[in-house]
């Protein structure tokens, strides 16, 4: 198995009075186990040119009800840029400009895709990954 | 304004034949411009003891534009491996937070509807920590 770590770091000196360092570390492993999760997408790098909504990760049968994790990052430096985030057309959020977000994706079900919609059609730069532990082969 | 930033390193050596190392850190910003988030929940912290859905983030509780971008820190501090939450926003199922994990996802609060709720899978106790951090 491998072991894979998931850390974050939250910091602020000034946002409330007292100062904020939260830093916490996540072993990624399988659900309700401690087998590290063996499997991943790799890390992808897309430039999108179109503002046209699309899958970024297909809902697997594989994945229903297990402990997927995703990072996705928007790489663009221009501040207004983003992209919209949905799962199952429930909109997540909006990752702007050099925002990234880790989650947990159980893929609830077939049609609980991750989706993606930049706010640009000029080259807008996107990062992700999915760490999981199985996903359907689609047929040709 | 605030400076508050986020930061995320995945690292593993055994993951892939080649080693991973990726790391991004976001500062916190209104949407669409370089203006510090001002305004959090502060660190919080749940103990559930029932499998029933708990409302973390009541969207029309909260005085805080639509469509922006707010984000959001959960994590399971369970200890017990098959113990998990559930998170789902508006009813849909983002994903399984298991003893140990985290995340950190933008919310976009663009309706009433658009709450971030927990169902724990045991009705023993089960303690999570959560934080918003949100625009005016």
């Amino acid at each position: 198995m491998a072991t894979t770590t998931a850390t974050i770091t939250l910091s602020s000196a000034d946002i409330q009075s007292d100062v904020l360092a939260l830093t916490k570390q996540a072993t990624l492993n399988k659900g309700g186990t401690t087998t590290g999760l063996e499997q991943t997408t790799g890390l992808n790098k897309v430039i999108y040119t179109a503002t046209t909504n699309i899958v970024l990760l297909d809902s697997t049968a594989l994945g229903v009800g297990k402990a997927a994790k995703v990072y996705i990052a928007n790489k663009s430096t221009d501040a207004s840029e983003y992209v919209t985030l949905t799962i199952n057309a429930q909109i997540i959020g909006r990752l702007y400009a050099g925002d990234w977000m880790f989650i947990p994706w159980s893929q609830s079900d077939a049609a609980g895709n991750i989706e993606l919609a930049p706010s640009v059609a000029t080259a807008l730069p996107v990062e992700y990954m999915m760490i999981h532990e199985g996903a359907t082969q689609t047929s040709a | 304004m605030a400076t508050t930033t986020a930061q995320l390193v995945l690292t593993s050596t055994d993951l892939l034949s080649d080693s991973l190392s990726v790391s991004a850190i976001a500062t916190l910003t209104n949407a669409g411009g370089s203006t510090g988030v001002t305004q959090t929940t502060g660190l919080a912290r749940k103990k559930s003891e029932s499998t029933s859905l708990y409302i973390l983030y009541d969207r029309s509780a909260l005085s805080m534009p639509a469509a922006s971008a707010h984000k959001i820190y959960i994590k399971n501090l369970s200890t017990t491996a098959a113990q998990f939450v559930t998170i789902t926003i508006a009813g849909e199922e983002l994903g399984r937070l298991y003893a140990g994990d985290w995340c950190f996802f933008p919310w976009s609060a663009h309706d009433d509807a658009n709450d971030i709720s927990i169902t724990p899978s045991v009705s023993s106790a089960l303690t999570i920590e959560h934080m918003l951090f949100f625009e005016s």
